[in-house]
């Protein structure tokens, strides 16, 4: 994967709130996060989009496939394998933190 | 996003506009397209509304195929077509291109449809209705329906029809496609169609064209679009009373195992080994089967011919060049079959995700294993299986790949060469002799052929960013019957028909060869003085380096209609030569004119050549050119030219 951009092509900036920004790569299995924000080139995002993988839906990492193949996702409801890389690009936070902040429900 | 006005019911055919499609019989007919993402039951549906009654084709220039059959309700026949899978209308994807084309009515030879049947999973309603908005947005008179209801139920979900129907404007209806529960609305919706009834409407909701440009006219950032459209897919889902069912158990039941660790691996491989297995053990009785069947009817059928010209053109040029194609048909079926299984079951996304690691080495994606390992049956399904591809350059890879896998047309001619040159030595006590280390060996050599032609054209001609491997894991379910049998109608249709044409021509161009010039008495000429054997005298000085004598030239022009033909036309070739009623064995006959080297070379040069019409014809479709084909033969061609050379020159 080229460095991540964030939606706009704009190189992501290391230092930008650092503390909050977590990465889905990085979320323990069966820990809820919201996505906030996708650090990827617009044509890359195109097919994570389609699959309703937007700001604001709910991920949770549910399974590892074997020698650290793509991990596999819930996203509403549906199954997703997204790899490691992918996965590094992607902004999430705590379900519970941004709990009436971001969720819309 | 462009909207169109909603078309008015037609009424027995009042089409406007030129018709052009292809099928005359069904112009006046209404015609109603499926739309929907992937794995939402679209097929199911299909099947349940056409039966078997249906018809497989290309959309001219793409790959994409067309499925067509036709629905009978009580005031008429209703055409019925299959688009394929989508997640959007953006021009992303083939698909996604042929799919808007289709409803906009810009296809090729295809006027737009009178109604469309959004079929979405409603287990997975609220990122469903995401892909449903852009279609919706068209304003074609639209019937939504919801698949899947007996597993919302069963996992504790719920929606109501009404509520989602209030808020779209078109009618919706939740069915149990498999089990043939709710179709009614459906049966009145087609109906409609001929009647003018009220359920043929259009959804009036127009907003997504407005909503997707941001102040000043300027589009918004796509994920910003995104965004909304999942809001406002949210707020449909409230308002229908949609509550999302449970994770399914028994997915995640299989899932524990199908990407456990250790286990993952193992029924990976074990499915691997069940496929392979099938295709070469399992297959061959019925194969054997097939070629009596061939031989058999040839016979009858020569017995009732006259003794001319015509005979022989039917029974050695048509009869058997067809039949050795269609001897692959059962290999072909019970492949399919499994990848069938696998593919509706739900594994296949699985095996992808366990191949991926592999896979993403050689620069290709995980949803290339299985074309591959199809290759081992056969290039031609291969490479129409590689439409699972998602990325265009990752599929043009795989199918660039495909023919090095050993296929089992190279079988014969292995058998014979191993048979006749290779003596059997044991060369790991009893598990493992010299002749199937051979094998074995030349299996390996089309594999490590395949995987660096792969990383090298992943760095050359097709480099690009690697695209994100985004796989969706369907739920687990039970395959039907009719999907099955549709599935493997419709392959056995597209290979004889794709490889039969081909073979059929070759057969007859090789026969015509072999008869010229007439010998004095008429009849056939010895083969030494016929156009053929010209042909291969012709090209004896290119292949001398390589060890062939212009026999072996013969049997590698005739081998281009499909490999396995060398060993038909060397044994006529010494038979022909050979004056003494006891004929040499074949194998002797080789040894004659072969060393060790020259036959090592002859097998090398069989490893990686593209000895096979039919692949390139499929691969001339699937690429949409000659530049794709010509490039493969060439390469394959030089390959195999080198390394045969080498392989002569060393031992």
């Amino acid at each position: 994967m080229a460095a991540c951009v964030n939606d706009r092509g704009r190189p992501v900036d290391a230092n930008e709130d650092p503390l909050r920004d977590v990465r889905l790569a990085d979320v323990p299995l069966d820990e809820e996060v919201i996505l906030v924000r996708m650090d990827m080139a617009g044509d890359d995002l195109e097919p994570l989009l389609e699959r309703g993988i937007v700001p604001g839906c709910r991920v949770c990492p549910v399974r590892h496939s074997p020698a650290g193949g793509p991990t596999v996702y819930r996203v509403d409801g549906s199954l997703v394998a997204l790899r490691r890389e992918t996965a590094s690009c992607l902004c999430v936070r705590s379900a519970l933190e941004a709990a009436g902040v971001l969720d819309p429900n | 996003m462009t909207s169109r006005e909603a078309s008015p019911v037609l009424l027995g055919g009042t089409r406007s506009g030129p018709d052009t499609s292809p099928d005359r019989a069904s112009a006046a007919r209404p015609r109603v397209a499926l739309v929907g993402p992937p794995n939402a039951g679209k097929s199911t549906l299909f099947n349940r509304l056409t039966g078997l009654r249906q018809k497989v084709a290309n959309y001219p220039g793409v790959t994409v195929e067309r499925k067509s059959g036709f629905h009978r309700t009580a005031y008429g026949l209703v055409d019925v077509v299959d688009l394929p899978g989508i997640h959007g209308l953006s021009p992303r994807s083939l698909d996604q291109i042929v799919t808007r084309d289709v409803l906009l009515g810009h296809a090729e030879g295809e006027p737009g449809p009178d109604a469309v049947i959004l079929v979405l999973d409603a287990t997975r309603l609220e990122s469903h209705l995401m892909v449903a908005e852009p279609i919706l947005a068209l304003g074609l008179p639209s019937l939504v329906v919801l698949t899947m209801a007996d597993e919302l139920g069963r996992r504790k979900g719920q929606v109501t029809e009404r509520g989602l129907s209030e808020q779209l404007g078109v009618e919706v209806a939740l069915v149990n496609a498999r089990a043939g529960q709710g179709l009614e609305k459906i049966e009145r919706f087609l109906e409609a169609l001929y009647t003018g009834g009220e359920e043929v409407r259009a959804c009036p909701v127009v907003v997504a064209a407005e909503a997707e440009v941001g102040p000043r006219g300027r589009p918004l950032p796509v994920v910003d679009v995104f965004a909304a459209r999942r809001a406002r897919a949210q707020a449909l889902g409230q308002a229908a009373h949609f509550q999302a069912p449970t994770p399914s158990k028994l997915t995640e039941r299989l899932d524990s195992v199908f990407l456990h660790r250790v286990l993952g691996p193992l029924c990976f491989l074990a499915v691997v080994v069940v496929v392979f297995q099938s295709i070469f053990a399992w297959a061959t009785p019925l194969m054997d089967g097939t070629e009596a069947v061939i031989a058999t009817s040839g016979e009858w059928l020569a017995v009732r011919l006259p003794d001319t010209w015509i005979r022989s053109l039917v029974i050695d040029g048509v009869w058997l060049g067809v039949g050795s194609v269609v001897v692959f048909l059962p290999q072909i079926l019970i492949l399919f079959f499994f990848l069938g299984i696998l593919e509706d079951s739900g594994y296949m996304a699985r095996a992808a995700v366990i191949a991926d690691r592999m896979m993403h080495r050689v620069g290709l994606q995980g949803q290339s294993f299985l074309p591959l390992l199809s290759a081992y049956a056969c290039a031609v399904p291969a490479i129409l299986a590689a439409r699972t591809v998602e990325d265009e350059r990752d599929r043009l890879a795989t199918i660039f790949v495909a023919p090095f896998m050993t296929c089992s047309a190279r079988l014969p001619v292995y058998a014979l060469l191993i048979a006749a040159f290779i003596p059997e030595r044991p060369l790991l006590g009893p598990v493992l002799g010299q002749r199937s280390a051979v094998l074995l060996g030349l299996y390996a050599l089309g594999f490590l052929a395949a995987v660096g032609t792969a990383a090298i054209l992943k760095r050359s001609l097709l480099r690009g960013k690697p695209s994100p491997f985004v796989m969706e894991l369907p739920p687990y379910r039970l395959p039907t019957v009719k999907s099955i049998v549709a599935r493997l109608l419709d392959r056995a249709r597209v290979f004889l028909r794709r490889a039969g044409r081909i073979i059929l021509a070759v057969a007859v161009a090789l026969w015509v060869l072999a008869q010229i010039p007439q010998a004095p008495g008429g009849g056939p000429p010895p083969v030494a003085d016929s156009a053929l054997g010209a042909m291969g005298k012709v090209i004896e000085p290119v292949i001398e380096p390589l060890g062939f004598d212009w026999r072996i030239g013969i049997g590698l022009v005739t081998s281009l209609a499909a490999r396995e033909v060398i060993v038909g036309t060397l044994g006529t070739i010494y038979g022909v030569e050979d004056e003494d009623e006891t004929s040499l064995e074949l194998q002797e006959a080789l040894r004659q004119d072969l060393d060790l080297g020259s036959a090592v070379a002859l097998m090398v040069f069989f490893v990686f050549a593209l000895q096979c019409m039919s692949t390139v014809a499929v691969m001339r479709r699937e690429t949409g050119g000659w530049r794709w084909p010509i490039l493969q033969f060439s390469y394959m061609l030089l390959l195999a030219y080198v390394t045969a050379w080498g392989a002569n020159a060393l031992l």
